[in-house]
């Protein structure tokens, strides 16, 4: 469903993203994981057309995206890492507007809106302005905006941060739901748990490159390791952790 | 390690620093925006009235006045220049409202910290006190030399003590004004829970605004010996501050009239408790206020709320509407800037009016002809209005949260500027149509007004027309990049240009008034020059790329090498 081809993005000569090329199929969860700074954050950015790639091609349903991107940001829904929204918006109010930007027929809208607020614990603050939402709150807000017109392609960046236990457990459900029902889903998180309990896929990211792209069990199998974390550990992390612990112990207390 | 004092001194300077900038808001600003250059404009907007009033003293010539009329002469100029000053004063504290006492913000992020509160109060205080400083600098810098000379009575004794009494004084009324708002929005804090005083604060500041710009404009001039000594005149005098401290003035520069020591009275009262009550306020906030701002959060989520949302058109320009329409509403800042626009367009608009003739035509009995006054007053807040809540446009409200606008951008660029017109004309254009409609239709031939209103309808169409050229925007989405305006000379151009043309302009609309032929010229000829730009507009428009980033125009093309 999504697929991108060697996708470099360089800031100000500084490469980001380096030669990317892996896919996001339907009915699949894909895990995307990559230590901090590792290009995950301007991958999503330019997988939504945010931002713009020095070279490379992304394509939707074979089509490059660039060749129709108002069509292509018809069937994607996403979540971004940080939750900004209008604060000045009630949580209604906001999910409103972006089923009318969506052109959401207004009837549907409205009833997509109601439940998505009601199934996220949100109904009764919906008139409440959003600057006084806590942090989860803001994320079910954004998780309803991204749902809201059924997307294709749900692109989820950090989804899980701010939700307290209960919404957590919803949304890891939603997510095998949702590909088991023929969405394509991409997903970045620093929880490795979840990512290895509901990604048929993984793809990880290190210094802009892919170091690895394939399912869990194969790649534990690869590299004789048993879990997600080790894997991780070994391809993403240079540093020897425990080491730097004791330096930064030792480092406060001289 | 540093000892406590040095610990606190250096907490201080740190604290002093970053406050020193955000006592205007910069977040708004384009990450390529140069705050200096901003700062600059202001600074430069209040040098040149300085320029202009310090330049009058040299043409004045009042040694060769008789007495009574010099006298006359340096009264009415002393009184301008503090009540100048004063309306200066009044618009920075405005526009800095909340940016003397502790917010949400601080308490969050220098409340873990070792940091007391007393240093927080300190720094704060400082902040705001040198920025208002050189704010009074700015506007007194070539009038502060030139008036006092003016002023002064015999000798160099004589022209050391007016320029001491200039000063002080100038600095005196900034200080009563500043200290009493101050002590104002203290005790509501106090008194208040948080979320009623933050939305008292919102009203109160639309409320000191209006009053500032109301008092200036509409305060009498009444400062000949005559009329300072009359006591229906004093009585009046015993409300207006920048009379106080006219009389303050006076008194310190050694020449008192009798008329005047009530009133410097007044000022050395004022003075006397505003500045304790003022340090007071602030004391109690930093020290009780504190902890109620993280108690109490500043919006309380309702359980019975009401959620409008009606249909203005097609799904599209309903959203950009009713996001335009909130922002406008919900935002104290964009709020501010539009009242600033109205408020000065208001001003200029009752100057044009001449009230008592206003009212001796509201007074007859029969209906009469649109007035010259009307017409001109209506036509200035008309171009105010679109003026003010265009540069609000521009303003963006949310920058992190514009990435939804960009993510469901499933219409063509055209057709969301197309909604940004309309959101101009429906909360611009078609309030002061409609204000002026309802204050002329119940006094003035309906035909006239009629004619008028379709005039200044098509006006509002065409101020449109050109407040949108280039504008590629989303209402208060994009970033905003200080200097591109050029407000300094906006201003002046405004001001020495437009006005006369406005006058002129509705004269010749009198005439046209009453006679058909000329009348159908006129509004053909509008309506023809507002259609070209619209279609100007949209041909622009159908090539153009939504913008939510501003920024400079580049001067040198650079061959981007090192680039992508």
């Amino acid at each position: 469903m999504l697929e991108l081809r060697n996708v470099s993005k360089r800031f100000s000569g500084i490469p980001a993203v380096d030669s990317v090329s892996f896919s996001a199929r339907a009915g699949e969860v894909t895990g995307y994981l990559g230590p901090n700074g590792s290009g995950k954050s301007t991958t999503m950015n330019l997988i939504t057309g945010l931002i713009g790639m020095t070279s490379g091609q992304i394509l939707f349903q074979g089509q490059l995206i660039q060749q129709d991107l108002i069509a292509y940001k018809r069937h994607t829904g996403y979540v971004p890492e940080e939750p900004h929204l209008y604060t000045h918006l009630s949580g209604a109010e906001y999910l409103t507007m972006v089923a009318q930007l969506r052109n959401l027929p207004v009837k549907l809208g409205a009833q997509r809106i109601d439940g998505l607020l009601q199934l996220f614990s949100l109904h009764d603050d919906r008139h409440a302005s959003i600057s006084g939402y806590s942090k989860g709150m803001r994320q079910k807000v954004l998780l309803a905006a991204a749902l809201m017109h059924n997307p294709d392609l749900l692109l989820l960046d950090e989804p899980f941060s701010g939700l307290d236990v209960g919404a957590a457990l919803i949304l890891r459900s939603l997510i095998q739901e949702l590909a088991g029902r023929g969405k394509a889903v991409l997903f970045s998180s620093h929880e490795l748990e979840t990512v290895e309990r509901i990604s048929s896929r993984i793809v990880i990211l290190h210094r802009g490159q892919i170091v690895a792209d394939d399912s869990i069990e194969h790649l534990r199998t690869l590299m004789s390791l048993p879990t997600l974390e080790e894997i991780f550990s070994q391809l993403a992390v240079e540093q020897d952790t425990v080491s730097i612990a004791r330096q930064i112990a030792d480092l406060i207390h001289a | 390690m540093l000892d406590r004092r040095e610990s606190v001194r250096l907490q201080l300077r740190v604290l002093y620093r970053q406050f020193l900038v955000r006592v205007i808001d910069f977040e708004a600003l384009s990450v390529q925006a140069d705050v200096i250059k901003l700062l600059g404009q202001f600074a430069a907007i209040l040098a040149m009235i300085s320029i202009i009033q310090g330049g009058t003293a040299l043409l004045a010539n009042v040694d060769r006045m008789p007495d009574v009329a010099r006298v006359a002469a340096c009264w009415t100029m002393e009184h301008r220049l503090i009540a100048t000053t004063m309306l200066a004063v009044g618009l920075f504290v405005v526009l800095s409202w909340d940016a003397t006492f502790p917010s949400r913000r601080d308490v969050m992020v220098l409340a873990p910290l070792p940091v007391r509160a007393r240093t927080l109060f300190l720094a704060k205080v400082a902040a705001s006190g040198t920025v208002l400083g050189l704010c009074i600098l700015a506007l007194n810098v070539v009038s502060g030399i030139t008036w006092p000379l003016v002023f002064a009575h015999g000798g160099l004794v004589g022209i050391v003590r007016s320029f001491a009494a200039y000063w002080c004084t100038i600095f005196a009324s900034g200080a009563f004004l500043f200290c009493s708002v101050l002590i104002v929005q203290g005790f509501a804090a106090q008194l208040l829970p948080r979320r009623y005083f933050l939305r008292l604060s919102a009203f109160l500041q639309l409320a000191a605004f209006c009053l500032f710009l109301g008092v200036y404009f509409l305060q009498p001039g009444l400062v000949t010996q005559a009329a300072i000594t009359n006591p229906e005149n004093q009585r009046v005098f015993a409300w207006l501050p920048s009379y106080w401290f006219l009389a303050f003035f006076n008194q310190l520069n050694g020449s008192a009239h009798p008329g005047f020591a009530l009133l410097a009275r007044r000022a050395w009262i004022s003075l006397a408790l505003s500045l304790p009550g003022a340090a007071s306020a602030l004391l109690l906030c930093y020290f009780r206020t504190m902890r109620k701002i993280v108690e109490e959060p500043d919006i309380m989520p309702q359980a019975n709320g009401w959620h409008w949302s009606p249909s203005l058109g097609s799904a599209l320009q309903t959203a950009m509407l009713l996001f335009s329409f909130r922002s406008l509403v919900r935002s104290r800042q964009h709020r501010v800037v539009v009242a600033f626009y109205l408020g000065v367009g208001f001003a200029v608009a009752l100057s044009c009016l001449n009230i008592p003739a206003a009212q001796q035509d509201l007074a007859r009995p029969s209906l009469h002809p649109a007035s010259l006054r009307f017409l001109i007053s209506t036509i200035v807040m008309m171009s105010f209005a679109v003026v003010g809540v265009r540069v609000a446009f521009s303003l963006p409200v949310s920058l992190p949260a514009n990435w939804i606008l960009r993510v469901t951008q499933v219409h063509p660029s055209q057709d969301y500027i197309a909604t940004t017109r309309r959101s101009l004309l429906v909360l611009a254009v078609a309030p002061i149509l409609i204000g002026s409609a309802a204050f002329s239709l119940p006094f003035q031939l309906w035909r006239q007004v009629a004619g008028h209103l379709a005039v200044l309808g098509l006006l509002g169409v065409l101020f449109t027309e050109l407040s949108l050229l280039r504008f590629h925007k989303i209402p208060f989405t994009c970033s905003f990049l200080p200097g591109k305006a050029n407000v300094q000379f906006a201003f002046w151009a405004y001001l020495l240009l437009l006005i006369p043309l406005t006058e002129k302009s509705a004269r010749s609309e009198q005439q046209a008034l009453a006679d058909p032929l000329r009348y159908t010229l006129v509004l053909g000829a509008l309506g023809v020059v507002s259609f070209l730009l619209l279609v100007w507009n949209r041909l622009q428009a159908n090539s153009a790329v939504l913008s939510f980033e501003e920024l400079p125009s580049v001067d040198i093309m650079g061959l981007g090498l090192g680039k992508d």
